[in-house]
Protein backbone atom coordinates (compact mmCIF):
# COMPACT_ATOMS: atom_id res chain seq x y z
CA UNK A 1 0.00 0.00 0.00
CA UNK A 2 1.52 2.96 -1.12
CA UNK A 3 0.85 6.16 0.74
CA UNK A 4 -0.22 8.90 -1.20
CA UNK A 5 1.53 12.21 -0.59
CA UNK A 6 -0.71 15.05 -0.40
CA UNK A 7 -1.18 17.06 -3.20
CA UNK A 8 0.86 20.32 -2.60
CA UNK A 9 -0.95 23.61 -3.04
CA UNK A 10 0.75 25.60 -5.77
CA UNK A 11 0.93 28.30 -3.76
CA UNK A 12 2.59 26.89 -0.38
CA UNK A 13 5.80 27.94 -1.25
CA UNK A 14 5.20 31.49 -2.39
CA UNK A 15 3.36 31.36 1.01
CA UNK A 16 6.00 30.99 3.38
CA UNK A 17 8.68 32.95 1.02
CA UNK A 18 5.60 35.88 1.29
CA UNK A 19 5.77 35.68 5.39
CA UNK A 20 9.83 35.53 5.35
CA UNK A 21 9.84 38.90 2.77
CA UNK A 22 7.66 39.92 5.18
CA UNK A 23 9.44 39.12 8.33
CA UNK A 24 12.66 40.03 6.47
CA UNK A 25 11.51 43.25 5.56
CA UNK A 26 10.43 44.02 9.39
CA UNK A 27 13.71 43.19 10.12
CA UNK A 28 15.05 45.76 8.22
CA UNK A 29 13.01 48.79 9.61
CA UNK A 30 13.47 47.78 13.20
CA UNK A 31 16.96 47.69 12.44
CA UNK A 32 17.19 50.42 10.24
CA UNK A 33 15.16 52.33 13.04
CA UNK A 34 17.80 51.01 15.51
CA UNK A 35 21.02 52.22 14.11
CA UNK A 36 19.40 55.25 13.65
CA UNK A 37 18.86 55.79 16.45
CA UNK A 38 22.42 54.67 18.07
CA UNK A 39 23.84 56.85 15.00
CA UNK A 40 22.33 59.80 16.91
CA UNK A 41 23.20 59.42 20.13
CA UNK A 42 26.31 59.00 19.00
CA UNK A 43 28.67 61.54 20.29
CA UNK A 44 32.40 62.66 20.32
CA UNK A 45 33.83 61.69 23.35
CA UNK A 46 37.20 63.38 24.45
CA UNK A 47 39.56 61.34 27.03
CA UNK A 48 38.42 63.53 29.96
CA UNK A 49 34.94 63.19 29.54
CA UNK A 50 35.95 59.61 29.57
CA UNK A 51 37.00 59.75 32.46
CA UNK A 52 34.48 61.69 34.16
CA UNK A 53 31.65 58.73 33.15
CA UNK A 54 33.89 56.44 34.80
CA UNK A 55 33.58 58.65 37.43
CA UNK A 56 30.18 58.90 37.57
CA UNK A 57 29.50 55.38 37.09
CA UNK A 58 31.55 54.51 40.23
CA UNK A 59 29.89 56.95 42.31
CA UNK A 60 26.47 55.90 41.15
CA UNK A 61 27.65 52.31 42.38
CA UNK A 62 28.95 53.58 45.31
CA UNK A 63 25.63 55.55 45.89
CA UNK A 64 23.54 51.99 45.72
CA UNK A 65 25.85 50.78 48.20
CA UNK A 66 25.63 53.22 50.68
CA UNK A 67 21.49 53.21 50.50
CA UNK A 68 21.90 49.21 50.68
CA UNK A 69 23.30 49.31 53.84
CA UNK A 70 21.83 52.82 55.18
CA UNK A 71 18.25 50.57 54.67
CA UNK A 72 19.90 47.86 56.57
CA UNK A 73 21.41 49.42 59.52
CA UNK A 74 17.68 51.43 60.05
CA UNK A 75 15.53 47.75 59.59
CA UNK A 76 18.33 47.14 62.71
CA UNK A 77 17.74 50.41 64.50
CA UNK A 78 13.83 50.06 64.38
CA UNK A 79 14.62 46.37 65.77
CA UNK A 80 16.48 47.82 68.42
CA UNK A 81 13.88 50.26 69.38
CA UNK A 82 11.07 47.73 69.48
CA UNK A 83 13.07 45.31 72.12
CA UNK A 84 14.19 47.80 74.06
CA UNK A 85 14.23 46.71 78.17
CA UNK A 86 12.85 49.82 79.27
CA UNK A 87 9.35 50.61 80.67
CA UNK A 88 6.71 48.89 78.59
CA UNK A 89 4.77 52.15 78.49
CA UNK A 90 7.15 54.55 77.82
CA UNK A 91 8.34 52.23 75.45
CA UNK A 92 5.25 51.73 73.36
CA UNK A 93 4.60 55.46 73.63
CA UNK A 94 7.89 56.38 72.18
CA UNK A 95 7.39 53.49 69.57
CA UNK A 96 4.08 55.06 68.63
CA UNK A 97 5.55 58.74 68.05
CA UNK A 98 8.74 57.37 65.98
CA UNK A 99 6.17 55.22 64.20
CA UNK A 100 3.90 58.55 63.81
CA UNK A 101 6.97 60.56 62.81
CA UNK A 102 8.34 58.37 60.54
CA UNK A 103 4.83 58.37 58.85
CA UNK A 104 4.69 61.75 58.47
CA UNK A 105 8.28 63.04 56.94
CA UNK A 106 7.87 60.46 54.75
CA UNK A 107 10.70 57.52 55.92
CA UNK A 108 8.24 55.40 56.11
CA UNK A 109 6.61 53.46 53.05
CA UNK A 110 3.02 54.13 52.88
CA UNK A 111 -0.25 52.57 50.58
CA UNK A 112 -3.16 54.29 49.82
CA UNK A 113 -5.99 55.53 46.55
CA UNK A 114 -4.08 57.78 44.44
CA UNK A 115 -2.64 58.92 40.90
CA UNK A 116 -0.16 57.52 38.59
CA UNK A 117 1.51 59.98 36.23
CA UNK A 118 3.91 59.19 33.06
CA UNK A 119 5.71 61.83 31.44
CA UNK A 120 8.26 60.64 28.58
CA UNK A 121 10.34 62.26 25.85
CA UNK A 122 8.74 63.19 22.51
CA UNK A 123 8.72 60.48 19.62
CA UNK A 124 8.67 63.12 16.88
CA UNK A 125 11.83 63.75 15.01
CA UNK A 126 13.57 66.97 15.85
CA UNK A 127 13.47 69.55 13.28
CA UNK A 128 16.04 70.92 11.85
CA UNK A 129 17.46 73.78 13.24
CA UNK A 130 15.47 73.11 16.42
CA UNK A 131 17.13 72.27 19.97
CA UNK A 132 16.82 68.34 21.25
CA UNK A 133 16.71 69.20 24.55
CA UNK A 134 12.95 70.98 23.83
CA UNK A 135 11.95 67.16 22.71
CA UNK A 136 13.07 65.55 26.28
CA UNK A 137 11.33 66.34 29.71
CA UNK A 138 13.21 68.63 31.68
CA UNK A 139 13.52 69.16 35.43
CA UNK A 140 10.94 71.80 35.26
CA UNK A 141 8.59 69.39 33.74
CA UNK A 142 9.31 67.30 36.81
CA UNK A 143 9.11 69.99 39.57
CA UNK A 144 5.87 71.71 38.05
CA UNK A 145 4.17 68.28 38.14
CA UNK A 146 5.33 67.64 41.89
CA UNK A 147 4.38 71.35 42.92
CA UNK A 148 0.87 70.87 41.24
CA UNK A 149 0.73 67.21 42.97
CA UNK A 150 1.30 68.78 46.44
CA UNK A 151 -0.91 71.96 46.28
CA UNK A 152 -4.06 69.05 44.85
CA UNK A 153 -3.57 67.47 48.30
CA UNK A 154 -1.04 64.45 48.00
CA UNK A 155 -0.47 63.19 51.15
CA UNK A 156 2.62 60.86 49.39
CA UNK A 157 5.02 61.35 46.23
CA UNK A 158 7.48 59.03 44.78
CA UNK A 159 9.06 59.47 41.02
CA UNK A 160 11.07 56.65 39.62
CA UNK A 161 12.77 56.42 35.85
CA UNK A 162 12.81 54.02 33.09
CA UNK A 163 11.06 51.47 32.08
CA UNK A 164 11.45 48.55 34.17
CA UNK A 165 14.91 48.50 35.40
CA UNK A 166 17.09 51.17 37.13
CA UNK A 167 16.99 52.51 40.71
CA UNK A 168 13.83 51.98 42.91
CA UNK A 169 11.20 54.67 43.19
CA UNK A 170 12.30 57.66 45.15
CA UNK A 171 10.44 59.32 48.19
CA UNK A 172 10.02 63.02 48.24
CA UNK A 173 10.38 64.18 51.52
CA UNK A 174 11.69 67.38 53.35
CA UNK A 175 15.26 68.22 51.57
CA UNK A 176 14.44 66.64 48.38
CA UNK A 177 16.39 68.03 45.94
CA UNK A 178 14.89 67.53 41.80
CA UNK A 179 18.02 68.63 39.75
CA UNK A 180 19.15 68.70 36.36
CA UNK A 181 22.20 67.85 34.73
CA UNK A 182 22.27 68.20 31.32
CA UNK A 183 19.48 66.06 29.83
CA UNK A 184 20.15 63.66 33.21
CA UNK A 185 17.60 64.59 36.11
CA UNK A 186 18.85 63.67 39.32
CA UNK A 187 16.07 63.03 42.18
CA UNK A 188 16.87 62.98 45.95
CA UNK A 189 20.84 62.63 43.95
CA UNK A 190 19.46 59.99 42.63
CA UNK A 191 20.25 59.75 38.60
CA UNK A 192 16.88 58.96 36.82
CA UNK A 193 15.96 58.46 33.38
CA UNK A 194 12.70 58.28 31.34
CA UNK A 195 9.92 57.53 31.26
CA UNK A 196 9.28 58.74 34.38
CA UNK A 197 6.93 57.70 36.61
CA UNK A 198 5.09 59.88 39.54
CA UNK A 199 2.88 58.14 41.90
CA UNK A 200 1.02 59.95 44.26
CA UNK A 201 -1.29 58.80 47.39
CA UNK A 202 -4.10 61.34 47.98
CA UNK A 203 -7.69 61.38 48.93
CA UNK A 204 -10.21 60.96 46.15
CA UNK A 205 -10.21 63.17 43.42
CA UNK A 206 -6.46 63.73 43.41
CA UNK A 207 -6.39 63.56 39.68
CA UNK A 208 -8.89 65.66 38.84
CA UNK A 209 -7.88 68.25 41.48
CA UNK A 210 -4.32 67.72 39.89
CA UNK A 211 -5.40 68.29 36.28
CA UNK A 212 -7.38 71.26 37.42
CA UNK A 213 -4.46 72.76 38.58
CA UNK A 214 -3.65 74.80 35.58
CA UNK A 215 -1.44 77.54 37.81
CA UNK A 216 1.20 75.43 38.51
CA UNK A 217 1.15 72.97 35.23
CA UNK A 218 0.88 75.96 32.03
CA UNK A 219 5.05 75.17 31.17
CA UNK A 220 4.70 71.69 31.29
CA UNK A 221 1.11 71.66 29.52
CA UNK A 222 2.54 73.85 26.82
CA UNK A 223 5.61 71.90 26.34
CA UNK A 224 3.27 68.74 26.20
CA UNK A 225 1.51 70.58 23.15
CA UNK A 226 3.98 71.75 20.95
CA UNK A 227 7.02 69.23 21.49
CA UNK A 228 4.67 66.38 21.53
CA UNK A 229 5.99 64.83 25.33
CA UNK A 230 4.27 61.99 26.15
CA UNK A 231 2.17 62.03 29.08
CA UNK A 232 -0.36 60.10 30.81
CA UNK A 233 -2.55 60.03 34.37
CA UNK A 234 -4.41 56.97 35.79
CA UNK A 235 -6.25 57.02 39.31
CA UNK A 236 -5.76 53.85 41.15
CA UNK A 237 -7.55 52.45 44.30
CA UNK A 238 -4.32 51.57 45.88
CA UNK A 239 -0.59 52.26 45.41
CA UNK A 240 2.70 51.71 47.87
CA UNK A 241 4.95 54.00 47.77
CA UNK A 242 8.24 53.30 49.48
CA UNK A 243 9.80 54.73 52.45
CA UNK A 244 12.99 57.66 51.67
CA UNK A 245 16.58 55.47 52.36
CA UNK A 246 19.30 57.97 52.48
CA UNK A 247 20.91 60.52 54.78
CA UNK A 248 18.35 62.15 57.66
CA UNK A 249 21.37 63.32 59.99
CA UNK A 250 21.61 67.01 60.02
CA UNK A 251 24.99 68.15 59.47
CA UNK A 252 25.11 72.21 59.83
CA UNK A 253 22.07 72.17 62.66
CA UNK A 254 20.39 70.21 65.41
CA UNK A 255 16.71 69.95 66.63
CA UNK A 256 16.51 72.83 69.14
CA UNK A 257 14.95 71.11 72.65
CA UNK A 258 11.59 71.39 72.68
CA UNK A 259 10.89 74.50 75.62
CA UNK A 260 9.84 72.79 78.67
CA UNK B 1 10.43 19.22 4.71
CA UNK B 2 10.03 22.54 2.91
CA UNK B 3 7.51 23.20 5.54
CA UNK B 4 9.76 22.09 8.68
CA UNK B 5 12.75 24.77 6.56
CA UNK B 6 10.01 27.20 6.23
CA UNK B 7 8.80 27.08 10.10
CA UNK B 8 12.28 26.56 11.37
CA UNK B 9 13.04 30.06 9.43
CA UNK B 10 10.27 32.41 10.59
CA UNK B 11 11.10 31.25 14.36
CA UNK B 12 14.59 32.23 13.40
CA UNK B 13 13.28 35.59 11.81
CA UNK B 14 10.59 35.57 14.98
CA UNK B 15 13.79 35.88 17.28
CA UNK B 16 16.22 38.36 15.76
CA UNK B 17 12.39 40.90 15.74
CA UNK B 18 12.60 40.01 19.33
CA UNK B 19 15.60 41.38 20.16
CA UNK B 20 15.57 44.48 17.69
CA UNK B 21 12.44 45.57 19.22
CA UNK B 22 13.47 44.97 22.53
CA UNK B 23 16.62 46.82 21.72
CA UNK B 24 14.47 49.59 20.45
CA UNK B 25 12.23 49.61 22.79
CA UNK B 26 15.17 50.00 25.60
CA UNK B 27 16.36 53.24 23.34
CA UNK B 28 13.32 55.03 23.69
CA UNK B 29 13.72 54.92 26.93
CA UNK B 30 16.75 57.00 26.97
CA UNK B 31 18.82 55.88 29.76
CA UNK B 32 20.92 58.43 31.62
CA UNK B 33 23.85 58.94 28.36
CA UNK B 34 26.59 59.98 30.37
CA UNK B 35 28.42 60.20 27.12
CA UNK B 36 25.92 62.69 25.87
CA UNK B 37 26.54 65.19 28.94
CA UNK B 38 29.28 68.19 28.32
CA UNK B 39 32.94 67.79 30.36
CA UNK B 40 31.14 70.37 32.55
CA UNK B 41 27.65 68.53 33.15
CA UNK B 42 29.54 65.61 33.88
CA UNK B 43 32.03 67.37 36.27
CA UNK B 44 28.73 68.71 37.95
CA UNK B 45 27.44 65.25 38.41
CA UNK B 46 30.32 63.62 39.77
CA UNK B 47 30.71 66.72 41.91
CA UNK B 48 27.19 66.70 43.13
CA UNK B 49 27.30 62.29 43.26
CA UNK B 50 30.32 62.68 45.13
CA UNK B 51 29.05 64.95 47.95
CA UNK B 52 26.18 62.94 48.18
CA UNK B 53 28.10 60.01 48.43
CA UNK B 54 30.03 61.90 51.44
CA UNK B 55 26.75 62.40 53.17
CA UNK B 56 25.54 59.31 52.83
CA UNK B 57 29.00 58.25 54.46
CA UNK B 58 28.11 60.19 57.44
CA UNK B 59 24.69 58.87 57.79
CA UNK B 60 25.70 55.35 58.05
CA UNK B 61 28.63 55.91 59.93
CA UNK B 62 26.40 57.72 62.65
CA UNK B 63 23.60 54.62 61.95
CA UNK B 64 26.41 52.36 62.96
CA UNK B 65 27.29 54.26 66.54
CA UNK B 66 23.37 54.45 67.08
CA UNK B 67 23.73 50.38 66.30
CA UNK B 68 26.59 50.25 69.00
CA UNK B 69 25.24 52.16 71.11
CA UNK B 70 22.38 49.81 71.01
CA UNK B 71 24.06 47.14 71.77
CA UNK B 72 25.93 48.31 74.68
CA UNK B 73 22.81 48.89 76.67
CA UNK B 74 21.38 45.56 75.67
CA UNK B 75 24.14 43.91 77.18
CA UNK B 76 24.35 46.02 80.19
CA UNK B 77 20.29 45.02 80.52
CA UNK B 78 19.71 49.31 80.47
CA UNK B 79 16.89 50.67 78.97
CA UNK B 80 17.85 52.82 75.63
CA UNK B 81 14.84 54.84 75.96
CA UNK B 82 17.33 57.60 75.73
CA UNK B 83 18.99 56.95 72.52
CA UNK B 84 15.25 56.47 70.86
CA UNK B 85 14.32 59.95 71.98
CA UNK B 86 17.41 61.05 70.03
CA UNK B 87 16.22 59.64 67.26
CA UNK B 88 12.71 60.65 67.95
CA UNK B 89 14.38 64.48 68.15
CA UNK B 90 16.64 63.92 64.79
CA UNK B 91 13.37 62.81 62.52
CA UNK B 92 11.39 65.28 63.74
CA UNK B 93 14.15 67.94 62.93
CA UNK B 94 14.65 66.02 59.50
CA UNK B 95 11.14 66.27 58.59
CA UNK B 96 9.86 69.61 59.52
CA UNK B 97 8.46 68.52 62.48
CA UNK B 98 10.47 70.19 65.01
CA UNK B 99 12.25 73.72 65.42
CA UNK B 100 16.54 73.74 63.94
CA UNK B 101 18.82 75.66 64.93
CA UNK B 102 22.37 76.07 62.79
CA UNK B 103 24.71 78.08 59.97
CA UNK B 104 23.08 78.70 57.06
CA UNK B 105 21.97 81.80 55.26
CA UNK B 106 19.20 84.80 55.66
CA UNK B 107 17.69 86.19 52.73
CA UNK B 108 15.66 89.45 52.40
CA UNK B 109 13.75 89.82 49.86
CA UNK B 110 10.97 92.64 48.74
CA UNK B 111 9.09 91.90 45.10
CA UNK B 112 6.21 91.28 43.37
CA UNK B 113 6.50 87.66 43.32
CA UNK B 114 4.32 84.99 42.07
CA UNK B 115 3.80 81.69 44.02
CA UNK B 116 6.13 79.89 40.77
CA UNK B 117 9.01 82.46 41.69
CA UNK B 118 8.64 81.24 45.31
CA UNK B 119 8.44 77.46 44.62
CA UNK B 120 11.37 77.97 42.26
CA UNK B 121 13.28 79.21 44.87
CA UNK B 122 12.71 76.89 47.44
CA UNK B 123 13.55 74.32 45.21
CA UNK B 124 16.99 75.78 44.52
CA UNK B 125 17.67 76.18 48.02
CA UNK B 126 17.34 72.17 48.32
CA UNK B 127 19.41 71.56 45.66
CA UNK B 128 21.73 73.41 47.48
CA UNK B 129 21.60 71.41 50.29
CA UNK B 130 19.40 73.00 52.35
CA UNK B 131 18.72 71.37 55.24
CA UNK B 132 15.65 72.97 56.79
CA UNK B 133 13.95 76.29 55.53
CA UNK B 134 11.55 78.80 56.65
CA UNK B 135 9.86 81.52 54.81
CA UNK B 136 8.92 83.85 57.64
CA UNK B 137 7.95 81.64 60.50
CA UNK B 138 6.33 78.94 58.22
CA UNK B 139 8.47 75.73 57.97
CA UNK B 140 8.63 74.32 54.36
CA UNK B 141 8.08 70.54 54.50
CA UNK B 142 7.75 68.30 51.65
CA UNK B 143 4.39 69.34 51.22
CA UNK B 144 4.92 73.03 51.40
CA UNK B 145 3.79 74.88 48.07
CA UNK B 146 3.55 78.42 47.67
CA UNK B 147 0.24 79.13 45.96
CA UNK B 148 -2.38 82.16 45.47
CA UNK B 149 -4.18 82.54 48.62
CA UNK B 150 -7.41 85.12 49.11
CA UNK B 151 -5.59 87.98 47.98
CA UNK B 152 -1.55 86.59 48.99
CA UNK B 153 0.66 84.35 48.42
CA UNK B 154 0.23 81.81 51.27
CA UNK B 155 2.02 78.90 52.21
CA UNK B 156 0.63 76.21 54.04
CA UNK B 157 -2.13 78.54 54.54
CA UNK B 158 -0.28 81.13 55.91
CA UNK B 159 -0.02 84.82 53.52
CA UNK B 160 3.81 85.89 52.34
CA UNK B 161 3.75 89.39 52.06
CA UNK B 162 5.51 91.98 49.51
CA UNK B 163 8.73 91.84 51.72
CA UNK B 164 9.72 88.40 52.92
CA UNK B 165 12.81 86.90 54.41
CA UNK B 166 14.04 82.66 54.22
CA UNK B 167 15.92 81.35 56.75
CA UNK B 168 17.83 78.16 55.29
CA UNK B 169 20.05 76.11 57.52
CA UNK B 170 22.89 74.40 55.23
CA UNK B 171 26.77 75.37 54.43
CA UNK B 172 26.90 78.95 54.53
CA UNK B 173 29.30 78.96 51.34
CA UNK B 174 27.18 76.36 49.66
CA UNK B 175 24.10 78.14 49.93
CA UNK B 176 25.78 81.82 49.16
CA UNK B 177 27.49 80.86 45.94
CA UNK B 178 24.43 78.65 44.51
CA UNK B 179 22.25 80.65 45.05
CA UNK B 180 24.07 83.81 43.56
CA UNK B 181 26.17 82.21 41.07
CA UNK B 182 26.00 83.60 37.55
CA UNK B 183 22.83 82.27 35.50
CA UNK B 184 22.11 80.89 38.96
CA UNK B 185 18.17 81.46 40.22
CA UNK B 186 18.51 85.25 41.22
CA UNK B 187 19.80 86.26 37.71
CA UNK B 188 17.07 84.28 36.40
CA UNK B 189 14.50 86.18 38.97
CA UNK B 190 15.90 89.36 38.60
CA UNK B 191 15.82 89.45 35.08
CA UNK B 192 11.27 87.98 35.22
CA UNK B 193 10.53 90.03 38.51
CA UNK B 194 11.33 93.12 40.01
CA UNK B 195 12.65 92.58 43.41
CA UNK B 196 15.47 93.29 45.71
CA UNK B 197 17.29 90.60 47.03
CA UNK B 198 20.22 90.88 50.32
CA UNK B 199 21.37 87.20 51.41
CA UNK B 200 23.78 87.08 54.23
CA UNK B 201 25.61 84.36 55.84
CA UNK B 202 24.80 83.45 59.53
CA UNK B 203 26.37 81.39 62.00
CA UNK B 204 23.39 81.30 64.22
CA UNK B 205 19.89 80.54 62.57
CA UNK B 206 16.83 79.73 63.87
CA UNK B 207 14.01 77.30 61.98
CA UNK B 208 10.95 76.49 63.29
CA UNK B 209 8.92 73.73 63.49
CA UNK B 210 5.75 73.55 61.12
CA UNK B 211 2.44 74.06 62.38
CA UNK B 212 1.00 71.75 59.81
CA UNK B 213 -0.74 68.49 61.46
CA UNK B 214 1.73 66.33 58.48
CA UNK B 215 0.05 63.58 60.00
CA UNK B 216 -1.65 61.78 56.37
CA UNK B 217 -5.98 61.37 56.22
CA UNK B 218 -5.38 58.62 53.78
CA UNK B 219 -2.11 57.37 53.22
CA UNK B 220 -1.85 53.88 55.45
CA UNK B 221 1.75 52.78 56.91
CA UNK B 222 3.03 49.54 55.06
CA UNK B 223 2.46 46.54 57.62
Amino acid sequence: MTRRRPARSRFSRPQWAISIAAALAAIGFVGAAQWNSSLARQEFVTSAQRVLITQAEQQQLEQERLRDEIEEAETRVRSFQQRDEGSATALERLNQELAAARLSTGLAPVHGPGLVLEIADSQREVPVGESATNYIVLVDDLRDIVTALWASGAEAISVSGGLTEGPPAERLVASTSIYGAGSAILVNDVPLSPPYRIEAIGSDGLRDRFLANQGFLTRVERRIDVYSLQFASEARDDLTLPGFIGNTRLRWGAPLPEAE
Amino acid sequence: MAARIAQLSLSAVAVIIGVLLVGQLRSQARPIELSTLSAQELSTLVETLSARNVELGDGLADLREQIRDYERAELQGQSALELSEEDLQRIAAFGGLAAVEGQGILMQIEGSFDPIAVNDLIHELRNAGAEAIAVDNVRITARSVAAFGTGAIEIDGVPISRAFEIRAIGSPDGLHAAIERPGGILTLLQQSIDAVFVVEERTNLLVPGTQRDLAPQVARPVE
